[in-house]
């Protein structure tokens, strides 16, 4: 592997921990304020009023942006079970065009999310009174990290074929 | 047409590997491109789709289950059960089963039930005489009790699926005897075996090792006594439940046992972040197709076509399971309740069955999804945590298969095993 | 054109037959030219969603609380206001006249047209301890309320504490005594068996927030002039209905939940009630000065 691909992997390595340094904090804050109501509604009698829709916002950090680092890892639950039955290099061709297409959506859901955020500006959420683009930022940034992720796989696995192709075959015949 | 390219597109990106979540979030904004709906409205849904109240029970329950995993609450229910039922012949296999109606009952995810508990009990087996390929079957087909006996994050999806209106707390104790059920037949299956293959039985070590054992493990067991109880006496709401059981977890493992590294807590905690995102954004671009299914009245159709092809109630519950389980080979449970709960439940409600125990019905079918082959991630973890080969397992699994099969059937045509606890209870 | 009608509600119910009738009538005036199909029990997505959908044409019609309305729309967050109509007749003349058309002013800047308002009733409270008949019995009382700030300032103003839940979750939580009390409108409390938890009704009808029967602006202004004067007609025609059909609701449920043991009361002296809401108005003003022609238009009306 060449200088410039390493530094590229170790890159793409330290955003997707970032994700998950993201997404781990804001499980630990839910877990923290929803300890705050229950404990708010049973021991003091008064229930915080903002927890439920702080709630929900920080599950949305949770699953989009937690989402880009399984992107970026490749364990989101799929069925390989068809692709990998294709031989080389078919199997390689369908790995990299479902990384392609996977790449893509992002890049839509990021643009789409965009909009989203313009036109939820002036609503506002229930109780936290923040703007309602607050629920759609996660969404977007899921999107942009897909692209990212899935793109630079792809393409690293079209390099890859590229490659080895000539002297894969000359060793195969 | 647009439900040929919403289907479609879906079928295509599932064959060439697309995460299954993705894969239903391209079709649906493909389709919505088709009927000339702006591609906004995929995200706006898919959005929505995770913004709803009872799902913030999952990550609870993740979260619960990661740190009984990782805070050496697992180990200790299985040194109790193993000090409780391990002397019986095949012992060993029932202290598995028994385990997993404990600790599945409490993390509700097989998979992580499987890590677990077989990466504790694989290894013990096999230094006793068992053969890997028995131990990795009976830990991956009990695991699938777990599924249904309460707590259960797979419930919350069903019930969020189904649109709303069936009570959490009813699906909790309609799951209790079916899951119980799975284990009794499994237990016989893994019995059977274990006479043919004249495995050994443990010593009894005597009621003064189970009081120790017992002892030991009781702290950790009222994690599920406290998500179950407050859910069922009604106490707490169920996400309550599971935020309660959850820092209950934490501050056992971290004060009480002493168990909880620093280390063990940031890998709980990823681990926990990981689970959590897959399940939900499976639900949320699940639920930007679902929209699209009901725009294309793709439940009325297809009730129209089972009515047709038949109007016998035990015809039309077995084509359902037959579908199910079809579908259950390829895909995951999450997304395949997502999918299904809104096409078969309403055929469900129209030949009478209750809801709920078509709820039941379902996991129990889907479970059985887990641990087949092609797509069966259950088998998969246990085939690499006792490191068997799929081939080898599944040359033995037939016997474990007949099991849940025989409990699929009971729960499917004896509504009385589902639904008489909660008509107790109500 | 086949047009998409958004419907929170089952098929049998006020609103139900209300959107039936306007999309029967659009179809049969218009001789065909306009047809379209009413998606019944919120299958096409959450209200929040839908209203946005609305917005953006993608769903032509839909029948939609003012409430949550006035998260996206200040003016129609106006009818949230606790006590702000007297009565359910004050109500329907104000929203059949000034009122209602500087709501539909405001909704017209998000691209939504009002073309009638439904009746929903009149929320009221309801809790498992004792009759309310003046703020002082409020005090103390945990009280389940939407996610608004106008709903928890009103239970804060008089003493209580506010607590809000989600729906679903009520029912249990009245029953274990997590909450003490609800508010809402005779024929929720009846179908959602709070009538049995919860056997104190108290005729407060402190909300009284209609509904909208709204129409995308861009399918709107896609009509021709004639077409736009039946689509209006057909709103009119449409809510009457409803309005009747709400009452008959609104009886049977009285008659259901006084058979089932309730304890109703009528609140002699609103007055105190009103009074005590001052801070929430107050509030409301300072966020929303350009809001108070329209304010005091409602509350000093008679
Ligand atoms: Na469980
Ligand atoms: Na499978």
């Amino acid at each position: 592997m060449s200088h410039s691909t390493g530094a590229v992997a170790r890159a793409l390595n330290a955003l997707s921990n970032l994700c998950l340094l993201a997404s781990s904090c804001s499980l630990v804050l839910l877990v923290v304020v929803f300890g705050w109501l229950v404990f708010g509604r049973y021991v003091l009698n008064v229930t915080p009023t903002w927890v439920e829709q702080l709630s929900l916002l920080l599950v949305g950090y949770i699953t989009f942006v937690g989402s880009a680092t399984v992107v970026h890892e490749d364990s989101h639950l799929g069925v390989t079970l068809f692709r990998d039955m294709l031989g080389s290099p078919g199997r390689e061709i369908a790995t990299a065009l479902a990384d392609f297409i996977l790449a893509g959506f992002g890049l839509v859901m990021a643009f789409a999310c965009i909009d989203l955020m313009q036109f939820g500006w002036s609503t506002k959420l229930p109780m936290l009174n923040v703007p309602e683009s607050l629920r759609t930022l996660p969404a977007f940034l899921c999107g942009a990290f897909t692209f990212v992720f899935a793109g630079a796989r792809g393409g690293r696995q079209i390099l890859l074929l590229l490659s080895s192709s000539d002297t894969h075959e000359n060793r195969s015949l | 047409m647009g439900l040929a390219i919403l289907l479609g597109i879906f079928s295509g990106c599932l064959f060439l590997g697309v995460p299954v979540a993705f894969a239903m979030g391209i079709a649906a904004a493909s389709a919505f491109f088709y009927e000339g709906f702006p591609l906004l409205i995929t995200f706006q849904r898919t959005i929505s789709g995770i913004s709803v109240f009872s799902l913030l029970a999952i990550p609870f329950f993740v979260f619960a289950g990661e740190i009984m995993l990782h805070g050496g609450i697992a180990a200790r229910l299985v040194r109790f059960a193993s000090t409780l039922v391990g002397h019986a012949r095949g012992g060993l296999a029932s202290v598995n089963i028994f385990s997993s109606m404990l600790f599945g009952g409490i993390s509700g995810s097989a998979v992580a039930d499987i890590s677990a508990l077989g990466s504790l009990l694989i290894p013990v087996m096999k230094e006793k005489g068992y053969s890997g390929d028995y131990a990795v079957n009976v830990t991956v087909t009990s695991s699938i009790a777990g599924i249904v006996i309460p707590p259960s994050h797979n419930m919350i999806i069903f019930a969020v699926a189904a649109g709303g209106g069936i009570s959490i707390s009813k699906l909790f104790l309609a799951g209790v005897v079916p899951g119980i059920l799975m284990c009794v037949c499994l237990a016989i299956a893994a019995y059977a075996v274990a006479i043919k293959r004249k495995y050994p039985a443990e010593p009894f070590p005597g009621w003064r090792a189970v009081v120790v054992a017992g002892a030991a493990a009781i702290p950790g067991l009222i994690t599920a006594v406290i998500i179950v109880g407050g859910v069922l006496s009604g106490i707490f709401t169920v996400t309550e439940s599971g935020a309660f059981g959850a820092i209950y977890a934490l501050l056992l493992t971290v004060f009480a046992y002493r168990s909880l590294s620093w280390r063990a807590f940031v890998t709980a905690v990823t681990s926990a972040v990981r689970t959590t995102s897959m399940v939900m954004i499976l639900i949320g671009f699940a639920s930007a197709f679902a929209y699209l299914l009901a725009l294309y009245q793709v439940p009325t159709l297809l009730t129209n076509l089972l009515v047709t092809i038949s109007d016998n109630p035990i015809i039309i519950l077995l084509m359902i399971n037959v579908m199910l389980l079809m579908l259950g080979m390829i895909m995951d449970m999450a997304a395949l309740i997502l999918i299904c709960t809104p096409i078969f439940l309403p055929i469900a409600r129209e030949i009478g069955m209750d809801p709920i125990q078509f709820g039941i019905m379902m996991l129990v079918n889907l479970g059985l999804g887990l641990c087949t082959p092609p797509v069966g991630s259950c088998l998969f973890v246990g085939c690499a945590v006792g490191k068997v080969k799929i081939e080898q397992a599944l040359k033995t699994i037939w016997p474990f298969y007949l099991a849940l099969l025989m409990a699929l059937l009971l729960v499917t045509y004896v509504p009385a095993i589902s639904l008489t606890l909660p008509a107790l209870f109500d | 054109a086949d047009w998409r009608g958004w419907n929170i509600h089952v098929e049998d119910y006020p609103v139900s037959h209300g959107m039936e009738q306007f999309m029967a009538e659009v179809s049969e005036k218009t001789e065909g030219r306009i047809a379209g199909k009413v998606y019944h029990a919120g299958v096409l997505g959450s209200q929040p969603d839908a209203i946005e959908q609305v917005r953006l044409g993608i769903i032509n019609f839909g029948v939609f609380s003012l409430g949550p309305m006035g998260q996206a729309v200040p003016e129609a967050n106006v009818v949230s206001l606790p006590f702000i109509f007297k009565s359910v007749d004050q109500m329907y003349r104000l929203m059949d006249g000034d009122a209602g058309a500087a709501i539909d002013a405001g909704l017209q800047k998000k691209g939504i047209v009002a073309l009638g308002w439904y009746d929903a009733g009149a929320r009221s409270f309801y809790n498992s301890r004792q009759p309310i008949n003046t703020p002082a019995d409020v005090e103390g009382l945990k009280v389940r309320v939407m996610n608004n700030d106008l709903f928890v300032g009103m239970i804060e103003s008089l003493g209580g504490n506010a607590t809000p839940m989600a729906f679903a979750e009520v029912y249990q939580s009245l029953k274990t005594g997590v909450v003490d009390g609800a508010e809402n409108n005779p024929p929720s409390y009846e179908s959602t068996n709070h009538y049995e938890v919860a056997k104190y009704y108290s005729i407060s009808e402190h909300l009284i927030i209609p509904e909208c029967l709204c129409m995308s602006k861009k399918t709107f202004d896609s009509l021709s002039e004639e077409d736009q004067a039946i689509v209006l007609a057909a709103g009119k025609a449409s809510a009457e209905l409803e309005r009747q059909l709400w009452g008959e609701r609104e009886k049977k449920s009285m008659e259901t939940v006084l058979a089932g043991g309730t304890q109703v009361n009528q609140i002699a002296d609103k007055a105190p009630f009103q009074a005590a809401m001052a801070p929430v108005y107050d509030k409301f003003l300072a966020e929303n000065p350009d809001l108070t022609d329209l304010v005091n238009l409602i509350r000093n009306a008679d």
